[in-house]
């Protein structure tokens, strides 16, 4: 091996900053793909990033990576396993690959405009490795849900979510437009980098890993754990990003992007990582509940994060965002379930005698709450009247995360102090808000998010034709077969004889 | 009892009802910008500016095919092909470098190569820097997954390239003058040096090519094939005829990425003139308004050649790049 140390010539890989003479700087580095936040040019070189890697060191780490992976998946493609997974799991597996796959090659995108419009050389070369990173982790996570077309039609949605119009599809949209395809570069490294990839991956890649690792889903397990060592490298970009702003007196800047991104991030990953964790793994297999999840890898982490550079924890951390750990994603939960033809995966309940008792021991007072909705439905598909628990009326939906509104369970479980959203008439338009952060979030940037409609704005202003159930599932691109049922066919329901008012 | 035929997909919805299924490059490839032509506006919410920014220079680009889906990298190359390639690529300069620091080689040249090293071969990290910039910049701007991921690894190629550099300026500096790896050393070069300024000038207005179609062909079908033949090929063979046979294979090594730089961009180039025949006068606009620009750089760069200890002729350089650029056009289909 060449004799020089990485250190010795290290740097002289990443000097190339240089005084512009032939065109401006604001044309180079316009300020909608790479917002200065006012900080001069030469400011930006000191860019300095904690984890050093050269390219011979990522093509030879790299191809390494990508053969373990590939090859355990040639083995188990060929195996039984993916039949014989506890349909929950594979209910999860499914949103995870709709949500998650193509969004990560579209942080590629992200990637290559902080290489190309990132401040320092330092910065683009890292932002290049990064986009080779998304890039892998966009083709592997269509790779291992293409073998699986067969066994799985809805595994096209690995490929296909994005292209449409499906609400949690809406929802995943909007928010990494927000935080990377459509963000700048130096946005894109506090809130996709900083916020985003040091937090909500973990709990997506590790934290559901270590579900599949138990579950057997070795396949899963091997995949997502291996793309959170990618992250866990280019994420670094967030942390000299956070500092230069930090020097030169734009902390507030970096609070503000951090304080919108992290709240974002918590609604959708409530939805898919919360769900998946406390519904659709199987009981047995469960390591950690969602909540000491988020405790372990998003709260402390974050409180870490946040002292070591001088930020504060976001503004609704007491108020807003702790009280939800223990309740918004269980009422996303029964939302999810009771709309599921409207979602491309098979909600599994979840809610079967055992793991009600487990809900209860790791959320108490979930059976006083969320267990009476509960008990309803056990009631009416124990009584023969499962199509009672299917919706005929469309929920309301907030206007910044684009998630159906679940305020009234919140409220009915003693958790808000209304049931109603928050109201705000603006040019003459009436939005909803879910939650004040949700209401901050857009009134931070009115301009950004204004002209967007939600799913339901587009049904009242008759963009969804017929404007039936029926019209607003094709509009949704889900076809009958596609569309969620319950996963064990109400197996759960029918597991012990429950303590069920009336019965 | 009739059996029931079980209905299997073939493959991706999206990709329709096809007759072959797609191959493994194709299903991790075909369709992943779901935001290309989308109505109302590219991105989610029509307030994000980068939607105008999108509008303006890649769906309102005179470059336009009516669908960019069937262009195909001629190398097909997924993630997983490309690090494979380049870890093989890699192995072989780590052994190349491991014999010439064996040999101790490099304090063998001589002060007057070394000094026509340091203002021709030294600071060659800052413009090939900027094609990693372009170069990213189109493959975020590209209306498909086929353009983009042979753009992106094409940035990537120049990160390799530049670390080399890199590395073997240490070794110059190690073995005749640490100063030969000061960053004032390249850059003062880059920013005063007579030599370099028509180059910078290129580059600089390069940077700001925004429409994705000028890019594209400014950038591989005119700038880069000119400054790769002078780098690659030419660079190389002075440092042969000098006695610098680390470089001189270095160089040439470098030489693969070029082409295959070359090839899919003439591929693609040839892509969108057989679908959109009337695309020639826009091309050649942009190619007859770059070309001069990168003749001049070259024309600046070819001195130092002249001036070397055993000297390669100016004018060769300079008439044996643009032989090089012209044939590059020409399988282009210009
Ligand atoms: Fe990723
Ligand atoms: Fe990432
Ligand atoms: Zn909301």
């Amino acid at each position: 091996m060449p004799r020089l140390a990485r250190s010795e010539w290290y740097d002289l890989t990443r000097d190339m900053n240089w005084t512009l003479s032939y065109v401006s700087d604001e044309d180079v580095w316009p300020q909608d793909l790479s917002n200065s936040y006012g900080i001069p040019t030469e400011k930006w070189w000191g860019w300095d990033e904690p984890y050093k890697i050269t390219y011979p060191e990522y093509v030879h780490n790299q191809v390494g990576k990508d053969a373990s992976v590939y090859s355990i998946n040639a083995v188990l493609s060929r195996s039984r396993i993916f039949e014989e997974l506890d349909p929950g799991w594979k209910s999860a597996i499914l949103a995870h690959y709709g949500a998650i796959a193509v969004p990560e090659y579209l942080a590629g995108i992200g990637e290559a405009r902080m290489g190309r419009f990132g401040r320092a050389a330092a910065w683009r070369n890292m932002a290049t490795y990064g986009t080779l990173d998304e890039t892998r982790h966009g083709q592997i996570q269509t790779y291992f849900p293409y073998g699986l077309l067969a066994k799985e039609p809805r595994a096209d949605w690995a490929h296909k979510t994005m292209h449409t119009n499906e609400w949690g599809a809406i929802a995943a949209r909007s928010l990494f437009d927000d935080m990377f395809t459509a963000n700048d570069a130096v946005s894109t490294a506090i809130q996709l980098t900083f916020t985003f990839e040091t937090g909500f991956t973990n709990l997506q890649f590790l934290g559901m890993a270590a579900d599949a690792m138990k579950v057997g889903d070795v396949d899963f397990g091997a995949l997502i754990s291996s793309i959170q060592t990618d992250e866990a490298r280019h994420s670094q970009q967030g942390e000299p990003t956070v500092k230069i702003l930090i020097a030169n007196g734009q902390g507030e800047v970096a609070q503000k992007l951090v304080d919108h991104m992290f709240w974002r991030s918590w609604h959708v990953f409530a939805l898919l990582t919360g769900l998946s964790m406390d519904y659709y793994t199987p009981l047995e297999h469960r390591t950690h509940s969602f909540k000491e999840f988020m405790e372990e890898l998003i709260v402390k982490q974050f409180m870490d994060q946040f002292r070591d550079f001088g930020l504060e924890v976001p503004w609704y951390w007491k108020e807003h965002f702790l009280p939800e750990l223990d309740w918004y994603h269980h009422a996303l939960h029964l939302g999810v379930w009771f709309w599921r033809p409207t979602v491309w995966w098979n909600p599994d309940a979840g809610v079967s005698p055992a793991e009600r008792e487990w809900l209860e021991e790791k959320y108490p007072g979930w059976n006083d709450s969320f267990g009476q909705y509960w008990d309803v439905i056990t009631a009416n598909v124990r009584d023969g009247h499962p199509e009672l628990t299917l919706p005929e009326t469309f929920p309301t939906i907030c206007n910044m995360c684009q998630i159906p509104l679940v305020n009234p369970a919140g409220f009915n479980a003693g958790r808000l102090a209304h049931p109603e959203p928050l109201i705000v008439d603006r040019d003459g338009r009436r939005l909803l808000f879910c939650s004040e952060p949700c209401k901050w979030v857009y009134e931070q940037n009115p301009a950004r998010f204004a002209g967007q409609l939600s799913l339901v704005d587009r049904f009242l202003a008759g963009h969804i034709q017929p404007p039936t159930m029926e019209g607003a599932l094709a509009y949704m691109s889900l076809s009958l077969a596609e569309m969620g049922q319950d996963a064990t066919n109400y197996a759960w329901a029918f597991e012990k004889q429950l303590a069920v008012p009336g019965t | 009892m009739a059996t029931r035929q079980r209905q299997q997909p073939k493959t991706w919805s999206l990709l329709g009802d096809v007759r072959r299924r797609p191959s493994a490059y194709e299903a991790v490839t075909a369709k992943f910008h779901y935001h290309f032509r989308r109505e109302p506006t590219p991105f989610e919410h029509p307030g994000m500016p980068l939607n105008d920014w999108y509008l303006r220079n890649r769906e309102g680009s005179p470059f336009q095919v009516d669908d960019w889906e069937d262009f195909r990298d001629p190398y097909k190359l997924t993630y997983k092909d490309y690090v494979a390639l380049q870890h093989d690529r890699e192995t072989y300069v780590d052994k190349l470098i491991d014999r010439h620091e064996e040999s101790a080689s490099v304090e063998g040249l001589s002060d007057e190569w070394v000094s026509t090293l340091r203002e021709l071969y030294i600071p060659l990290r800052f413009p090939l820097h900027i094609l990693q910039m372009v170069g990213l910049y189109v493959g975020q701007m590209a209306p498909s997954a086929y353009i983009t991921n042979c753009a992106n690894f094409q940035a990537a190629d120049e990160l390799r390239r530049i670390q080399r550099i890199a590395y073997s300026t240490k070794m110059l500096a190690n073995a005749h003058g640490d100063e030969l790896a000061a960053t004032a050393t390249a850059r003062s070069a880059w920013e005063k040096d007579p030599v370099w300024q028509p180059l910078r000038e290129t580059l600089e207005n390069l940077l700001i090519a925004y429409d994705w179609g000028e890019a594209f062909v400014a950038l591989n079908l005119v700038v880069k094939p000119s400054l790769d033949a002078v780098v690659n090929w030419r660079l190389s063979e002075l440092a042969e005829r000098n006695g610098d046979h680390f470089l001189a294979a270095l160089l040439a090594e470098f030489q693969q990425d070029s082409n295959r730089s070359r090839k899919w961009s003439a591929d693609l180039a040839q892509y969108a003139l057989g679908r959109q025949p009337d695309l020639r006068q826009v091309m050649e606009g942009w190619t007859a308004a770059w070309t001069p620009r990168i003749e001049a750089a070259v024309k600046a760069l070819a001195q130092p050649f002249d001036e070397a200890p055993v000297g390669l002729a100016a004018t060769d350089v300079v008439s044996a790049t643009g032989t090089q650029a012209r044939d590059h056009l020409q399988a282009c289909g210009l």
